[in-house]
């Protein structure tokens, strides 16, 4: 499967697959992902997204459907030989192993040689060359996390299956190990499932996202355009954010400057500015709460960096609080949601259908993802 | 009060565990009396008690080997695979274990008697009061010890390590020979040890399927009834220092068996949900 150059895509197709279990059934799912996606899975505990991993990667028989990689039927092959990787939430190093064991188990003794390159390179990514000597009892869990990671991309999966494989690690190994999750992902070029509970994996993790609910696909499309507010009140929030309790509105966008602490990024040919450094040409994504935009009528001069103008698309209520809005903004192909309060919106006479200055500072915006810019953002 | 109560508590613990050690020791000691040590050296040399400790070596090995071939397939089997009778398999490995051994004797000379179906099949093989008996009535003695603590090794194993070797691309042959053996290595090794003790100790079945040529057990038993326990005195003090030696390599694969399953408590548990 030459998938480097580009001449053949790659692609994961599951129809109608369905399992059932005592007092659950998991499916019917269709599903399509193509190429160097990465498709994040969410969904309450017990929903199927495990069973969903283990179909894939053939740990699960299942009673109907069929599994397509590239078009050819895998659902009866082998697990041995599908050439998928599966990282699971605990690392499952081989204890009886050394690190270096570990990492070059998948790969025959005879061919190791050849691999060289291959080896060192995904090594000196994940950071873990100063431990291939190591004994995995001397490791912390983030090492050993790395090295399970290490393990199955050394084989050169064509998917990588990943069931919360950070979930137990601490915030700040798990914010650099999703980042280096990412790059090393785009980099090898492997088609990524990743499971999470976590709303930040999202973000910071996903082309794609899928919910899934009582063992069916609730609802699958880019991780933009589902944390897009919908269009068509009274739905308040977007459908992440439904899952997760929380709304945010998203950007992501390309840095052109970045001077004295505050970095310019571009979404179209908006230009936006939040704190921090980050390389020209990388690609951000940002967060900005609801209530961090405030709303004028006119321009006003403010020491707010971000003043766009938006034309107000909906007003609905919050469903937070009686008397809290939602003021959906739209401006090509930027959309964002205020919140403000019925005062406020009487006050500015604030209607469907007109113009309205959309403010906050560079503070607000939480940064979620940053990467070195792709030919082709998902 | 409580603290008076708790005193007493210990008390009779510790004497009751002083009294279940002595029952062990005690025999171990009063066997001395019966030694006369200006012929012990004479009669630990005498060549029919040490051509039957070479006997029982020989055969216990050959028999352990034999139980391992088999038995850990088998146990590897009953650990992993759900199938129609599993539960069955499980009691008939433990059979062995709770008949008594002149029984078991009994039923192997059913199936091995000079008019069975087997010694017809095979003319040419002495299948009783041969070594080839002795290893059978072994082999189906102590066979339960290996099964059964191979059969807790692979059930101790994490299934996952199984798994990831498989989506590793390992077939399964590779994944039982790199993942799971080594990882049930030490509850196997105190199987063998087990077992081996078992075959070495074995006296009721052989009496009944190969009571010649003699095991040191026969031995004993023989020097015993036909001069007394001071002429199965070297056959016992040999036994009992075979027994010495491989109670310490048990210790010691006991030992870091456990060091190891702390360790491996440690990989695993941070990952558990």
């Amino acid at each position: 499967m030459e998938t480097r150059d580009g001449e053949i895509s790659l692609t994961l197709e599951i129809v109608n697959l369905v399992k059932s279990f005592p007092g659950f059934t998991f499916g019917p799912i269709d599903l399509k992902l193509q190429n160097n996606t990465i498709m994040v899975l969410i969904g309450p505990t017990g929903s199927g997204k495990s069973t969903l991993l283990n179909l894939i990667a053939g740990l699960t028989k299942p009673d109907k459907g069929s599994i397509y990689i590239s078009g050819d039927d895998i659902t009866n092959t082998p697990i041995e030989s599908r050439r998928i990787g599966y990282s699971f939430q605990n690392p499952s190093l081989f204890p009886h192993l050394n690190v270096y064991e570990n990492i070059v188990f998948g790969i025959r003794k005879s061919i190791r040689d050849n691999q060289r390159s291959q080896i060192n390179r995904l090594v000196e990514s994940f950071g873990v060359s100063n431990l291939l000597e190591r004994d995995i009892h001397a490791l912390s869990g983030g090492e050993m996390q790395k090295i399970s990671l290490a393990r199955m991309l050394v084989t050169k999966p064509k998917i990588m299956l990943m069931d919360e494989p950070l979930a137990h690690l601490d915030t700040k190994t798990r914010v650099q190990l999703r980042k280096d999750l990412r790059r090393i992902l785009k980099e090898e070029e492997v088609l990524g499932i990743y499971v999470t509970h976590f709303e930040d994996d999202v973000y910071a993790l996903a082309d794609s996202v899928s919910v899934l609910e009582k063992g069916v696909i609730k609802k699958t499309d880019t991780l933009k355009t589902m944390l897009t507010f919908p269009n068509n009140p009274p739905m308040s929030t977007s459908s992440i954010s439904e899952f997760f309790q929380r709304d945010h509105n998203y950007l992501e966008g390309c840095v052109t400057d970045s001077t004295n602490g505050i970095t310019t990024f571009k979404v179209g040919e908006h230009e936006f500015e939040i704190l921090g450094d980050y390389p020209i040409d990388s690609v951000v994504g940002v967060l900005i709460k609801p209530e961090d935009i405030i709303l004028a009528v006119d321009y006003v001069s403010t020491s707010a960096r971000n003043i766009i103008k938006t034309k107000v698309a909906a007003i609905y209520d919050s469903n937070i609080k009686t008397g809290i809005l939602n003021i959906h903004l739209v401006i090509d192909d930027i959309s964002l949601v205020s919140r403000i309060t019925q005062e406020s919106k009487d006050y500015l006479k604030i209607i469907e259908g007109e113009y309205v200055y959309a403010i906050f500072k560079a503070t607000a915006p939480h940064i979620v993802r940053e990467e070195k810019k792709r030919n082709k953002i998902s | 009060m409580n603290n008076t109560r708790f005193i007493n508590f210990k008390l009779v613990i510790c004497v009751l565990s002083i009294i279940a050690l002595a029952s062990i020791i005690y025999p171990l000691f009063s066997i001395l009396i019966f030694v006369e040590p200006s012929i012990l050296l004479e009669s630990l040399t005498r060549p029919r008690v040490i051509d039957a400790f070479v006997l029982s070596i020989g055969t216990a090995s050959v028999s352990t080997l034999l139980i391992a071939l088999f038995g850990i397939p088998l146990a590897y089997c009953l650990s992993r695979y759900k199938f129609p009778g599993r539960s069955v398999a499980q009691i008939i490995i433990v059979i062995p274990l709770v008949l008594p051994p002149l029984a078991s004797g009994a039923l192997l000379l059913g199936v091995f008697n000079p008019q069975s179906f087997l010694d017809k099949l095979f003319p040419n093989v002495e299948f009783t009061q041969s070594i080839i008996g002795i290893i059978i009535a072994q082999t189906y003695v102590a066979s339960p010890f290996m099964i059964l603590a191979s059969m807790a090794a692979f059930d101790s194993i994490d299934k996952s390590l199984e798994n990831v070797a498989r989506v590793l691309g390992k077939r399964n042959l590779e994944v039982f020979i790199r993942v799971s053996i080594p990882l049930a290595k030490k509850g196997i090794l105190i199987g063998i040890v087990m077992t081996w003790i078992r075959a070495i100790g074995e006296l009721g079945a052989t009496l009944m399927l190969a009571y010649n040529p003699h095991t040191i057990s026969i031995q004993i038993y023989e020097d015993n009834a036909l001069g007394g326990l001071s002429q199965a005195i070297p056959g016992i003090i040999l036994s009992i220092l075979l027994s010495i030696v491989l109670v310490i390599v048990y210790s010691i694969i006991v030992k870091k068996s456990s060091g190891d399953t702390i360790k491996n408590n440690k990989i695993f548990s941070f990952g558990d949900p």
